[in-house]
């Protein structure tokens, strides 16, 4: 029998705060152990930058400039990325990756996305479904059997590691140095 | 606006493109164009970049869940309920970086880890059986820590927590080469734990003549290596080696090097390496000084020699983590089973061989007039060659048992210790008595046996009471005891469960660990396997409907133990 090597995960977020942006991504192993870590600069739109993107500003931001440049740069290939953003969802379209949104608890775009097939886990107790880009259905089942090899591994919980991260790296003043 | 941000201005609309009616083309000429104003103040970047950093940690090794861990030998593996399961995945404990990690990828790798429980509960990392909350805290506590000093209480499983703390930063690639050093009595159990807890992980014990023990310490590339004390002392040389070197180095029974002068404190101390661990269950066992010169190996310069007692606890509580059982109560089970595995010493080893060999040739010449009996009493003489050597006295389960009584003491507990011969146990009595030691078996008059268990309750310098399975395993109310040890195996494990259930019935407040001692490759040994098969098959097919009609051996299985055939038993009789 041969063996298929499980696949590496990617997981993407996007912090906002304060009008910044900035960008984590960590990418594990499909036990969940640390294989790489990529930290953007804070972006901070100015006001032309706000007026010429207008309400596009966000997805901006979050998927073409910082995802996917965080993606990008990564040394390490995954095999499917994890955001916990609807914004950052939108980096499917520059990325021929697979990438899923593991959505809030009753988000309403969310429950209408898993009623239309877009759904590769349903809602949980304390999560939303697990939902690919509606404009790529053929990610459903591709997903669906990279989530049967990884098996039962918390989705949510590598967030809370790359925010700690992300914070850590704040008060070493790593983003600055990021931002140099 | 300089020519790198407009490549991307002009990039801009192919992003876009797909979402407007019209492609959108940024006016760079135009924005130029107000700066050329005296009254218009500059507009900036009109299209925001970013930069990233970022951070290559080591692969871990084997991306599939690795080899099944079984548990250890005849141990009782505590019935795990999912509940259980739950609560420890709720728990999530992770390893934090320490104060000790400066760097901030050092930092980073340990914040990125995942919780531990579930490496465990998701059966990526194979254990016999999970680990319990406090262990994986340990763990964390552990993991990230160049120095460190695990002081929980005898009992609550520093072993086990080390050699997991060490086969998961082995995964990650953090760690390639450990030592480990400990008093020769444990190396076999040592050995034995890490075939149960990390049974991917090679390991070599450095003994033998000096030129395979140089060849073990300078040549072999072994991950994690076994050294006792004393051929640590010896090899003093040999380590100072410039190839010797070791990422972690772990002492057991660290108290061993409470005195900073001694040739076993300075070989420890001169080992080369990057991270050091001390495990001890007493890491002051006279005076305040024992912690310092303990802290001379864990962190060499943090605790001066001269510190005053008032100062210790600031300058070390970052490195020390210590628990009793008061801690971690509502973790632990009620009972906890541990057999240790020792190997004999060499006088022991001798005399045992010689007389196994001359017992079997005995039974054999004896020829169809073999009975029970005779195969009875040579099982009885190499039991008690497994309890001391009859000509030195030496005895590898006194040695360990000095050591477990002594933690125990330490903390103020008390233990129960059994024996099947009185002889044994009036011998220990001599060799425990710092301890207090009380005896309670047939050869104290009826009369005083209740004043000695009063007086083993309510004296608080009486750490140990020392019983025969005939006398002290039935009728007892001994709850003020946590820790029983079985110096020597019963026939039948149910008279074994009665001796322990002296220490743990109704009205127990705390945990009870029972230790049995078992000498490897010996007639103990061979009991033991057969005891345990039968306790497991009991276990499994019939624990529902009541004790079995005998847990004991079966005279087929006495004769067993020599490969003696039963036939012959039965032209005796």
């Amino acid at each position: 029998m041969t063996h298929t090597p499980a696949p590496g995960l990617g997981f993407l977020t996007v912090l906002s705060d304060g009008g910044s942006h900035l960008g984590g991504y960590l990418i594990t192993n499909p036990w969940g152990r640390p294989l790489e870590f990529r930290l953007s600069s804070a972006v901070q739109p100015n006001k032309v930058q706000q007026i010429l993107y207008g309400p596009t500003l966000g997805v901006y931001l979050s998927a073409d400039l910082i995802g996917k440049t965080l993606v990008e740069k990564a040394s390490t290939t995954v095999s499917l990325i994890i955001t916990d953003s609807r914004d950052v969802l939108e980096v499917r379209r520059v990325l021929e990756i697979p990438v899923v949104w593991v959505a809030p608890t009753a988000h309403p775009e969310a429950s209408r996305l898993a009623a239309e097939g877009f759904a590769v886990r349903d809602a949980g107790p304390t999560r939303g479904p697990v939902l690919v880009h509606p404009e790529y259905p053929d990610d459903v089942p591709a997903c669906a059997d990279m989530f049967q090899r990884i098996g039962s591994l918390d989705l949510m919980e590598p967030f809370v590691r790359v925010r700690e991260a992300i914070a850590e790296a704040r008060k070493m003043g790593v983003t600055q140095r990021a931002a140099g | 606006m300089d020519a790198s941000s407009l490549d991307i201005a002009v990039a801009a609309p192919s992003v876009f493109g797909t979402r407007f009616d019209s492609p959108l083309t940024v006016g760079v000429r135009e924005a130029r164009l107000l700066n050329d104003s005296p009254w218009a103040r500059t507009l900036g970047s009109l299209v925001p970049t970013v930069r990233v950093e970022g951070w290559k940690f080591p692969t871990p090794v084997g991306d599939a869940p690795s080899v099944p861990a079984t548990p250890p030998g005849g141990a009782q593996i505590p019935d795990v309920p999912t509940t259980f399961l739950q609560k420890l995945a709720a728990r999530k404990a992770r390893p934090m970086p320490s104060p000790d990690n400066v760097v901030f990828k050092d930092r980073l790798l340990y914040l990125l880890q995942p919780p531990l429980e579930n490496l465990f509960v998701g059966k990526q990392v194979s254990v016999p059986f999970p680990p319990y909350p406090y262990q994986l805290e340990g763990m964390a506590f552990l993991m990230p820590r160049r120095s460190a000093l695990l002081a929980d209480e005898m009992g609550l499983g520093k072993t086990m927590q080390t050699i997991l703390s060490t086969r998961l930063l082995m995964q990650s690639g953090m760690l390639r080469r450990v030592l480990l050093v400990c008093p020769k009595p444990l190396v076999f159990n040592w050995c034995r734990e890490l075939k149960c807890w990390a049974p991917d992980m090679p390991i070599e014990i450095i003994a033998g003549n000096t030129a395979s023990r140089r060849a073990a310490w300078t040549v072999s590339n072994a991950p994690f290596k076994i050294v006792n004390y004393e051929v640590l002392t010896r090899d003093y040389d040999l380590i100072n080696d410039e190839a010797v070197r070791f990422d972690l180095v772990i002492l057991d029974e660290a108290q061993r090097i409470k005195n900073r002068d001694s040739k076993t404190a300075q070989s420890a101390c001169a080992l080369r390496r990057d991270r050091s661990w001390a495990l001890t269950g007493t890491p002051i066992e006279n005076k305040p000084e024992d912690l310092i010169n303990l802290f001379a190996f864990v962190d060499d310069g943090r605790v001066p020699a001269e510190t005053p007692t008032k100062q210790l606890s600031s300058l070390t509580a970052d490195c020390i983590l210590r628990r009793t059982k008061d801690d971690v109560l509502s973790d632990l089970p009620a009972k906890t089973v541990t057999d240790a595995h020792l190997e004999m010493t060499a006088a022991q080893r001798e005399a045992y061989e010689m007389a196994e060999q001359d017992g079997v040739v005995h039974l054999k010449e004896l020829g169809d007039t073999v009975s029970v009996q005779h195969v009875f009493e040579l099982v009885m003489r190499l039991k008690q060659i497994c309890n001391f050597d009859p000509k030195t006295g030496e005895s590898c389960k006194l040695e360990r048992l000095m050591i477990d009584v002594a933690e125990a003491a330490e903390s103020g507990r008390k233990a129960l210790i059994f024996s099947q011969w009185v002889e044994p146990l009036e011998r220990l009595a001599a060799e425990l008595s710092e301890f207090g030691p009380m005896q309670y078996h047939g050869r104290i008059p009826q009369r005083e046996r209740t004043g000695i268990l009063d007086r083993f309750r309510d004296d608080k310098s009486k750490h140990v009471l020392l019983m025969s399975y005939g006398t002290g395993s039935v009728g007892l109310n001994l709850q003020f005891a946590n820790y029983v040890f079985l110096f020597d195996r019963w026939w039948n494990p149910a008279i074994e469960d009665q001796a322990i259930n002296r220490a743990h019935r109704i009205g127990q407040k705390e945990p009870v660990f029972v230790t049995r001692f078992i000498t490897q490759d010996t007639i103990e040994n061979r009991i033991a396997e057969i005891l345990d098969r039968k306790r497991q098959l009991f276990d499994e097919l019939i624990s529902q409907n009541g004790p079995p009609p005998r847990l004991g051996l079966s005279e087929e299985e006495i004769f067993g133990l020599f490969s003696i055939p039963h036939r012959q038993r039965k032209a005796a009789a």
